[in-house]
């Protein structure tokens, strides 16, 4: 490299973006115009940022592949930044092989941790994980050890394993003290603080508590029926059965758990699983119906036994039943609740898992966005809907690490 | 930039030798990375992002540290030290290390590469693949001389002028004439081996920079008599 480019690095690493952005302000050479893409990202400036490191990786030659791909990651992490998802995964994947080709290990993990957010924010938690892990964190630099971290714990979170990602959460906050980054502290803080909300309510006929999300994890992993009006489903340790698209068995389902041990009398069920005050004949032998299917898709779980005035659960082996519904009730906090996966969900299905109409969870979901509480990726019919990141994966831009020179 | 007229200088092609690299040292610092080497007759020093290092060949132990950020090439004229930082070039005193004089670098701080002979400054333009004659006192140019490659470091031994050039993962050591810039020999470094800052120690060995690797490398210089 050149005097000048040392010079605006040297200003760089020391944090000084304005001073190594004053170095090179004027030069349209390749690595001047990446450090000048580095320094205007880290101003905040995004837009500006990504069309300098375009520019730069384009400007590179073909003999200069590290120089290229390093270019690409850093712009790959503004555009993740900007929530700007559309990039293809490949050119991402290519520039990490070219990276570790040349034995830049550090850059080739930023560039995989990249992937395995950007897959996180997508709703692809199943690419996220294989992405995550083959990666190893250990003797890397504490700021991407400490981001890595917290990737495998929000993935762990996704997946309602407390234990696992209170771990990675322990081991990202021990990085970033080592990274003395502010910024990463408080996102590991705001994840942990996370974990001891409450996070549902367990109802009975007894009343109600609410759970944190490690006693969430406990009772799904218990030997308990579990009702779940979060996930919308019934569970009984392993066992899991969803019906997030059979409305009508899960109100079934949860009417008669709520009342367990009680039976429930037909009237009520007709009135809470059909939305009408009014039941007839014809509703009648539709609950019979619904009640046989339901009976069917739950045998291995529990028993449903007819009594005089209605239906009863009858869990095998003597199993305790238990109902778990989102923190606070309505619409809102029911979306919340399932989206809550980490997967990214249409309209219709949301719609459809909750029992209300398309317009209804509309409504609801805008409320949400203008809250900033779920996310929309995608337009018109391919509109996806997802919860947004447990944590934040906003603030921090480790591109210093990605310097295009040597 | 300047990216013409770089055709035809390898019309007769010169076939490459592997450099006989004989010893490392370093990496020196903590993160130096290394952007200029230059001998003063017992020591090398290397210019790194923290200062001026001063280390003795033999031993390979530092003897002198000079406060003073070297951006890029570094020479020595006998009695001063120069050094390429940002836009100039600082006249240094070896002994307190006192900026004595500045003048400015031929290419506005694209500059990189540098070597006193006969009375002149020699400087690398790194991506323009320039070598500059300067006048030492006003900056002033008074030859220019086209490589072909990236430039990231000169020097001259007996009558030849050499450079470095490192682009992408290709470096190597270069002797060309001083004339036309025709490259007449070729060492080739390792892949991945980049070359920042060469200096000859007016016997048979060269000192290049190892960039980002923190290192100085000795290289074997071939004889005259060996040469096909």
């Amino acid at each position: 490299m050149d005097s000048l480019i040392a010079a605006s690095a040297r200003a760089l690493a020391a944090g000084d973006a304005l001073g190594a952005l004053k170095r090179v302000a004027l030069r349209d050479d390749p690595p001047a115009l990446a450090l000048r893409g580095i320094a205007m990202a880290q101003l905040g400036e995004h837009s500006r940022a990504r069309e300098l490191l375009r520019r730069a990786a384009r400007g590179f030659g073909a003999h200069e592949e590290l120089a290229r791909a390093r270019c690409l990651v850093a712009e790959a992490e503004v555009a993740l930044a900007m929530r700007d998802l559309g990039g293809s995964p490949r050119s991402l994947a290519a520039a990490a092989a070219t990276l570790d080709a040349h034995a830049d290990h550090g850059n080739a993990l930023q560039a995989r941790l990249i992937a395995a957010r950007k897959f996180l924010l997508l709703g692809r938690l199943d690419e996220a994980a294989a992405t995550l892990a083959p990666l190893d964190a250990r003797g890397l630099a504490p700021s991407l050890a400490a981001v890595a971290e917290l990737t495998a714990a929000e993935l762990a979170l996704r997946s309602l394993r407390t234990g696992a990602a209170q771990a990675a959460l322990a081991r990202a906050h021990e990085a970033a003290e080592r990274a003395r980054v502010p910024a990463l502290l408080a996102e590991v803080a705001e994840a942990r603080a996370a974990l001891s909300r409450p996070a549902a309510r367990r109802r009975s006929a007894g009343g109600e508590e609410t759970l944190r999300l490690d006693e969430v994890e406990a009772l799904l992993g218990s030997d308990a029926l579990v009702v779940d009006a979060c996930r919308r489903g019934v569970g009984a340790g392993d066992a899991w059965r969803p019906l997030a698209r059979r409305p009508v068995l899960f109100a079934l389902a949860r009417g008669l758990a709520e009342a367990w041990p009680g039976d429930v009398d037909r009237e009520a069920l007709i009135a809470y699983a059909f939305n009408t005050r009014h039941p007839d004949e014809t509703l009648r032998a539709r609950l019979r119906v619904e009640v046989g299917r339901l009976r069917a898709l739950v045998a291995p779980l529990t028993g449903i036994e007819a009594t005089a005035r209605g239906f009863v659960l009858k869990p095998h082996g003597g199993r305790e039943v238990a109902v778990l519904a989102p923190p606070i009730d309505g619409d809102q906090a029911s979306l919340l609740a399932l989206l809550s996966d980490g997967a990214a969900w249409s309209t219709s299905a949301l719609a459809l898992a909750l029992g209300a109409s398309q317009r209804t969870v509309q409504r609801a979901l805008a409320e949400l966005e203008a809250a900033g509480r779920v996310r929309a990726i995608g337009r018109a019919r391919a509109q996806r809907w997802l919860s947004p990141p447990l944590t934040g994966f906003t603030t921090i831009l480790l591109l210093p690490a990605a310097l295009p020179i040597e | 930039m300047s990216t013409g007229s770089k055709a035809g200088k390898d019309q007769t092609p010169v076939t490459a030798h592997a450099a006989e690299i004989v010893r490392e040292y370093g990496p020196l610092a903590g993160e130096a990375s290394v952007g200029g080497v230059t001998h003063d007759g017992h020591r090398v020093w290397a210019a790194t992002r923290d200062g001026l290092i001063a280390f003795d060949p033999v031993s390979g132990e530092t003897t002198r540290t000079l406060a003073c950020a070297g951006d890029a090439g570094t020479a020595f004229d006998g009695t001063h030290l120069y050094q390429i930082t940002e836009a100039r070039i600082d006249k240094i005193d070896p002994v307190t290390g006192t900026v004595v004089a500045s003048i400015p670098a031929p290419g506005n701080g694209s500059d990189s590469g540098l070597t006193w002979a006969e009375g002149s400054l020699w400087v690398g333009q790194y991506r323009d693949r320039k070598i500059r004659q300067i006048d030492p006192a006003t900056g002033a140019v008074l030859r220019t001389i086209e490589s072909n490659r990236f430039v990231t470091g000169v020097t001259w031994v007996d009558g030849e002028l050499w450079h470095g050039t490192w682009e992408g993962d290709e470096s190597e050591l270069r002797r060309i004439n001083p004339e036309s810039g025709a490259v007449l020999e070729r060492l080739e470094m390792p892949r991945g081996t980049g070359v920042s800052g060469l200096e000859s120690d007016g016997g048979d060995l060269f000192y290049c920079g190892g960039g980002g690797s923190g290192k100085v490398r000795a290289v074997r210089r071939p004889k005259a008599a060996a040469r096909a």
